[in-house]
């Protein structure tokens, strides 16, 4: 160990002071102060009366919080097929020999994912529009405008339509994260797989994926954390509607809070998207694990 | 307090200037001496882009600026927030307790903000206004809680649903005037379906649009006007009251089983629907006095803007909502009134005299001189009545309007002026999948109940 440049306890402290201030200070302090006001009724204001688990209890029985939480699941799952696993084969596509000028396609492919997610709803907004979309549009040059709809409006197909945009938007997102793990696998594996004769899906499968393993399993628990507050886009193009057809949990709190000022309930749903999201989290780890070491012996 | 009148002259040339608007567009507030010099927060909803073609919004800023400059020795700290963000900031700072010194209080909002002490009692202020003999008394009822009035009703009285329709387009279908009953316009629309247009533009994208601008007028013709009374004083109506089903249920089948709305109405917004009226894809529209003065502005504009249409400016027509078959109550009946009144933080009372300068702001801002300016440059009302308005220098449009919305209709109540927010975002989203189908009349109904009897 190069102990003549490790620097002194004192220095790390202080290097570390700032930035952790500010994460207790934006992160630690509203997750606690959250899960006392959710013990309280509290309509804004600065009366609160403590009612205990009253509020949790509310929500067990709130249909309309479950549901959400049902459409978060179907967000992540959708998500990580779409975004991590497309994000994989395009990788693998831009990896390959035959594909030329792989630096624009990077840059490209990570572009959406600079666009804030505001502006994302209201393109895809025009996309799906009933009158002016592309969908509609084309739907209609091909003669079969019996198939136009208001898409939006369409409660069974709502969730997929406000999904396809965050796909869409977040596979620049992972190729990169994938991309780098691959640059760190040494050439020569490769090599010697391809001297043995393995085609390219079988590189992809056998090789590259086990030993991107862990980069994989911090993709799907970023996707996972994204998905189970995902918010912006969605309150942009639907605003949980028609109804609560694409309501999510974060839309559900915000619209607790704000639009019936009930913070404290407000409150309790923040801890419930909280708890749920590690469950979901935790679970999703272990299960992975599991299934890779079983692989493995 | 002494008083001394000043008239701005100054501040006419400036505003004309700065905004574009009529010449001699200013406001004369009276200029009161107060004690207090420093700083006061005001925050609102009156920003420079909504200004521009909407009378209240122009004339609470005209006189704001009128107010600041007779009063240099005060600093007036603005915070101005486009509507929708309005809302949530402002109920966030009310969650802290931590509201500026003057701001707009929402009917909805009153009683659970009066009952947390957040907003100061301006009862006997009120009665002590040199213009209290000229306030419309009925505008103060949203703002009412046990006999205590917590603000000055502000921005200018307009109604949340009118009917916009295009006097030629209806010509041509058969119909000198807009239709009395929902069955001429089912059969209106099957003529302008054949011609590929939409009969009446709606949108309630933002799930607020059928409540405000539609059942709120269309359940007052079923409930009769003591019903919604009854519900705000707790004596006895209810949501499920068959009146209110009875509406409820006619609304879902005007909206699933006829063919009258565009079919996007649940997606898209009130501003984008009334663009289908203004490009001729929508014979008529429905919306609040906001979206008049757009169209208004839109097709009537003087310049070679884009959009300008001289003749279907002219074309304009106003009407009430439709009368349903089975409904008795008030055929002539529109909801208008004042859904924002100034209101000053409870806190301000520790300074009496900054809580004099807040009192004198707010008496100001919904005084002669607002009213004279909307009155005077857009021929609109606001709390305090003016004596004789000259509606001779509008055009023919701004006339019909004033006239409809002040003298040729009922008035009646704004059911999100009232109770608490808690109900109306329950029914709100309720109506977007009712209007869908996808719900029942009754089971919208009892949630609403539920939610009123929960939360007021």
């Amino acid at each position: 160990m190069l102990t003549t440049i490790k620097p002194k306890g004192k220095t790390i402290f202080l290097y570390l002071l700032i930035p952790v201030a500010m994460f207790v200070f934006t992160v630690f302090v509203p997750l606690v102060t959250a899960f006392v006001y959710s013990f309280f009724e509290w309509k804004g204001g600065p009366q609160k009366t403590f009612n205990g688990l009253e509020n949790y209890i509310t929500l067990l029985h709130d249909n309309t919080f479950w549901k959400a939480f049902g459409h978060n699941i179907y967000l992540v799952v959708a998500c990580i097929i779409g975004q991590i696993g497309i994000a994989f084969v395009l990788v693998m596509m831009v990896n390959s020999k035959l594909v030329r000028f792989k630096t624009i396609h990077r840059t490209f492919g990570f572009f959406p994912s600079t666009i804030s997610a505001v502006c994302l709803g209201l393109i895809w907004n025009m996309i799906y529009h009933n009158q002016y979309g592309i969908i509609n549009w084309f739907l209609r040059a091909i003669g079969r405008s019996d198939l136009c709809q208001v898409w939006l409006n369409n409660t069974k197909l709502v969730m997929l339509l406000v999904t396809i945009p965050l796909i869409w938007q977040y596979i620049g997102y992972y190729m990169v994260i994938i991309l780098s793990a691959i640059a760190s696998i040494d050439t020569d594996i490769f090599e010697s797989a391809e001297l043995d004769g393995a085609n390219g899906f079988q590189k992809a499968l056998h090789i590259t994926l086990p030993l991107i393993k862990n980069t994989m399993l911090v993709c799907v628990t970023l996707c996972i954390a994204g998905n189970m507050k995902a918010f912006d886009n969605i309150y942009v193009m639907t605003k949980g509607g028609p109804g609560t057809a694409s309501m999510v949990m974060a839309m559900y709190g915000y619209q607790v809070s704000f639009n019936q000022s009930n913070m404290g309930y407000g409150s309790c749903i923040s801890v419930a998207i909280f708890v749920l999201s590690l469950l979901v989290i935790g679970g999703t780890r272990g299960l992975i694990g599991r299934l890779t070491r079983e692989k493995e012996a | 307090m002494k008083k001394r009148q000043i008239i701005s002259t100054a501040m006419a040339a400036a505003m004309a200037a700065s905004l574009g608007l009529t010449a001699g567009a200013a406001a004369d507030v009276a200029v009161n001496d107060l004690a207090y010099t420093g700083e006061l927060e005001i925050m609102h909803y009156s920003t420079a882009e909504e200004a521009e073609g909407n009378g209240g919004s122009d004339g609470f800023r005209t006189t704001l600026a009128a107010w600041k400059e007779a009063h240099p020795e005060i600093t007036v700290n603005e915070n101005v927030l486009a509507n929708a963000e309005y809302k949530t900031q402002i109920a966030t700072l009310a969650a802290a307790d931590d509201l500026p010194d003057v701001f707009l209080l929402q009917g909805m909002n009153t009683i659970d903000w009066a009952e947390q002490g957040l907003v100061y009692d301006l009862t006997d202020t009120i009665k002590a206004s040199p213009y209290y003999d000229n306030y419309n008394q009925a505008y103060f009822t949203p703002f009412t809680y046990n006999d205590s009035i917590y603000g000055y009703p502000v921005l200018t009285g307009g109604t949340c649903t009118v009917v916009i329709y295009d006097k030629a387009m209806w010509a041509e279908a058969g119909y000198d005037t807009f239709p009395g009953t929902w069955e001429e316009v089912e059969k209106a629309s099957e003529y302008f379906n054949e011609q590929g247009i939409y009969t009446i533009a709606f949108g309630n994208g933002g799930k607020w649009q059928a409540n405000s601008d539609f059942l709120s007028t269309l359940g007052n013709r079923y409930t009769g006007g003591d019903w919604f009374i009854s519900l705000i004083e707790k004596s006895g109506a209810a949501f499920t009251d068959e009146a209110f089903v009875k509406a409820l249920t006619e609304m879902q089948r005007l909206f699933t089983e006829t063919s009258i709305f565009n079919e996007d109405f649940n997606v898209v917004t009130n501003e984008d629907a009334r663009e289908y009226y203004i490009s001729g894809s929508a014979a008529a529209f429905i919306g609040g006095n906001w979206d008049e003065s757009y169209i208004a502005a839109t097709l009537g504009g003087t310049d070679e803007v884009e959009g300008t249409d001289p003749e279907k400016f002219a074309n304009i027509g106003f009407a009430v909502l439709p009368q349903p078959a089975d409904a008795t109550e008030a055929p002539n009946s529109q909801n208008i009134g004042l859904g924002y009144a100034v209101a000053i933080n409870s806190k301000v009372a520790e300074d009496p005299d900054k809580l004099a300068a807040a009192i004198d702001l707010a008496q100001e801002l919904t005084g002669p001189a607002f009213s004279s300016f909307v009155a005077e440059n857009y021929a609109l009302g606001g709390l305090t009545m003016v004596d004789e308005v000259d509606l001779s220098s509008f055009d023919q449009i701004t006339q019909d309007f004033y006239n409809w919305s002040y003298v040729d209709t009922e008035p009646c109540e704004i059911y999100d002026s009232y109770l608490t927010n808690a109900v109306w975002d329950v029914l709100n989203t309720d109506l977007q999948t009712m209007l869908n189908g996808e719900i029942t009349p009754q089971e919208v109904a009892e949630n609403a109940q539920a939610a009123y009897e929960a939360n007021y």
